[in-house]
């Protein structure tokens, strides 16, 4: 199959139309299936190891809509969900105001702090820019180790929330059962945000600048700010996922910024996929519970890790989204016709 | 045929759904331990020591019987030493049903584990951490030490140190809640005996290169240093200050540093170096020496090393409070724990109410040749009521 194929196999539809019928039909069961699972599934430690895998794969989704859409590897982007983390934290620790307030923050603060970065970053290529990213996550690393006054160094610290979050008991945002709802809406409505997004004009911009940028910008397209934009939704993204984790665990360290974590977000996006949008999510989820299940049979997980990775990019280039489609396909051959 | 296979197909389903509902009830038969400790990284010397120690304690119960004929079982997970991982693998050992814990290694770890202790119905006893936060500012009723906390360390080196004729000292210590301690410790130690502190140094936990610091340390012009460094760490860095002759130009002690398998790996490079001896193999107990020969039978002549023996303690307490309490529900545990006095490796040792820490002596000594091996050899002797200071008041205990 040439590349050109294989990618419009795997588009959903074609560029600039408008979002079939079935992409809500999808959007109301995702939610549903979503909203019942707890009800479902009675183990807490099922529900709670869930809770964070989706959290896990909205931090690979990050990562894997730079890829995708800008065509841009990141190494740093547990700056961004560690520094949602500290947003959270920091003001509650030193008493700065309404942990309301510092929620709102943990967002908005980490993508305007992208965007800005990208102007300037998204200019330089290649193996510069993740080397770029790469610094950058490790300078806010070095710093929650190193300002122990401040952030409490290696050791973290518990993040003492009020009782209620904007009139919500806080206690919903730490129990497995109601966290596992708000993560997973909060993953459904980022895909499906992004799947309506790059339907847009802005969608179909950063794609051809990702395929050419040269020539997207003789054609008169201003192209580092559309990329610059790129880097900050993504970044918004990690925050969110950030400050998901800061209020489901109630606790911050540096490892929330570690490049560890930066690494282990890529491996998520590209195991699951990254031509795919919900690819990143999937290999998320894959491996949040290949970690887990490898953590408890060995304790050289790490390294099954590793040969797992390997064995996934040589035989599944596409990543086990990829996979699927494929067998989808050659499952139901008419299939790929209905819609097209 | 196809209505047929549905129906096997369906009580083979619900066959399974009874022995899934079934299966909780027989796991309570059996007493669940969970470790979670550091089985890679920094510290992955010290978690194996704690796993050996916690499986060597279970299986000698289960030999005998069990507790009132209930097995041990334990489950080690990995936590890298790292708070936010030892967090989540507690977690998930608890929600298994492993609702004691035990056997954790850094001070970070068990700050992050305590505040959720509660919510996992589960309890923990610290036989590693040495921050004084865990049974001070930060205690929790689910919380019991039974190893010596910085402060208990500080009481005798504070006396040691008035009898060293350096004045001019400097502190390596790890950047992490236990070496921050000791470095303050030590620092108002020195104080009260008039020496004079040239320098501070707290390399981040898991440096691989020391000789910055070796060389500002030699700099300062320190005649005495002072070092909070376990696992990994110390063998870097007492390698690296043989390599640059501070171990030859330096008075050299420390605290968790030079320990039994420390000197095993560091050979004649450790020798002569001073430090706080929590356990020895060597202590003259009744209860050690049984224990001692148990544990060179298990594993090939052997002798338990300092983590091993105060893991075996926390053991041997979360033993008798299941006996005491008939129960190994963690709050029965708990209650049977706090206040009461349990047969340990020193003798009889009472863990107090007021703060959850275990009343035990301490010992001090060097490096030297005994038995034709090199060890840690106890040259000083604390009895328990010397060297355990009275609660620092900065634990308000909340009741069980």
């Amino acid at each position: 199959m040439s590349r050109q194929a294989e990618s419009s196999a795997l588009a959903a539809a074609p560029p600039g139309a408008a979002p079939a019928r079935w992409t809500w039909s999808v959007l109301a069961a995702a939610l549903a299936a979503g909203a019942l699972l707890p009800q479902v599934v009675t183990s807490t430690l099922a529900i709670t190891l869930l809770t964070q895998a989706v959290i896990g794969g909205i931090l690979a989704t990050a990562v894997g809509l730079l890829i995708r859409q800008a065509g841009l590897v990141s190494f740093g982007h547990a700056a961004f969900f560690g520094l949602a983390g500290y947003f959270i934290a920091l003001p509650a620790r030193h008493g700065l105001w309404p942990a309301e307030v510092s929620i709102v923050l943990a967002v908005a603060a980490p993508t305007l702090l992208a965007f800005l970065l990208g102007l300037v970053i998204v200019r330089i290529p290649g193996v510069a820019f993740s080397m770029l990213t790469l610094a950058i996550g490790q300078a806010f690393h070095e710093f929650a180790l190193r300002a122990r006054e401040i952030t409490g160094g290696e050791d973290g610290f518990a993040i003492s929330l009020p009782r209620a979050l904007y009139g919500v008991p806080t206690e919903i945002f730490q129990r497995p059962q109601s966290m596992f709802v708000i993560a997973w809406v909060a993953l459904v409505v980022i895909l499906f945000g992004l799947h309506l997004l790059t339907r847009t004009r802005f969608g179909r911009v950063t794609a051809a600048i990702r395929e050419n940028e040269e020539r997207a910008r003789f054609l008169g397209y201003q192209t580092v700010v559309p990329r610059a934009l790129v880097f900050a939704l993504s970044a918004l993204i990690g925050a969110v996922a950030g400050t998901l984790f800061a209020l489901y665990n109630a606790f911050v360290s540096p490892e929330m910024l570690h490049w560890s974590l930066s690494g282990s977000a890529l491996i998520m996006a590209i195991v699951g996929g990254t031509k795919l949008l919900w690819g990143p999510a999937l290999g998320g989820v894959v491996f949040f519970f290949f970690k887990d299940l490898a953590g408890d049979l060995t304790e050289h997980w790490p390294a099954m890790i590793g040969l797992t990775l390997i064995v996934v990019t040589v035989a599944l280039p596409l990543g086990i989204g990829g996979a699927l489609v494929r067998l989808l396909q050659r499952l139901r051959p008419a299939g790929g016709r209905t819609h097209g | 045929m196809q209505a047929r296979m549905w129906t096997r197909g369906l009580i083979g389903v619900g066959a399974a759904a009874a022995f899934a509902v079934q299966a909780p009830a027989l796991a309570q038969e059996t007493i669940k331990i969970g470790v979670p400790t550091a089985l890679s990284g920094t510290y992955a010397d010290l978690g194996n020591q704690a796993k050996r120690a916690v499986e060597f304690a279970v299986n000698e119960v289960n030999a005998k019987g069990g507790i009132g004929g209930r097995k041990l079982e334990v489950k080690v997970l990995d936590t890298e030493a790292k708070p936010d991982v030892a967090r989540k693998q507690a977690e998930k050992l608890a929600l298994e049903g492993y609702k004691i814990l035990t056997g954790t290694i850094a001070s970070g770890e068990g700050l992050a584990m305590a505040p959720m202790l509660e919510r996992w119905d589960a309890l923990y006893v610290v036989t590693i951490n040495k921050a004084d936060a865990l049974t001070g500012a930060n205690c929790v009723p689910r919380v019991f030490r039974v190893n010596h906390p910085d402060e208990q360390d500080a009481a005798i080196v504070r006396p040691w140190l008035g009898t060293r004729k350096e004045t001019k000292w400097a502190i390596v210590a790890a950047d992490i809640a236990w070496g921050r301690n000791s470095g303050k410790s030590f620092a108002a130690a020195a104080k009260a005996n008039g020496k004079e502190l040239v320098g501070e140094f707290y390399p981040a936990f898991g440096t691989n290169d020391f000789a910055p610091y070796i060389q500002q340390v030699k700099n300062s012009g320190a005649q005495g240093v002072w070092i909070a460094l376990a696992g990994r760490d110390a063998i870097n860095f007492a390698t690296q200050a043989k390599q640059f002759g501070l171990l030859d130009s330096t008075f050299v002690a420390g605290v968790s540093f030079v320990t039994d398998n420390t000197v095993k790996t560091l050979g004649d490079t450790s020798k002569g170096i001073w430090g706080i001896i929590n356990y020895s193999s060597t202590l003259d107990t009744p209860a050690n020496k049984r224990f001692v020969e148990a544990w060179k039978k298990a594993y090939n002549g052997d002798e338990p090393t300092n983590f091993e023996g105060e893991t075996y303690i926390g053991m041997q307490v979360i033993i008798q409070a299941i006996e005491r309490a008939k129960s190994a529900k963690p709050l029965d545990v708990a209650r049977a724990m706090s206040g009461g006095t349990f047969d340990t490796l020193y003798g009889k040792s009472q863990i107090r109410a007021a703060d959850h820490q275990m009343v035990q002596p301490n010992y001090f000594g060097y490096v030297g040749a005994q038995g034709g091996k090199l060890r840690p050899i106890i040259t000083t002797t604390f009895a328990a009521d010397q060297a355990t200071p009275p609660p620092s008041g900065e634990c308000k205990m909340p009741k069980l």
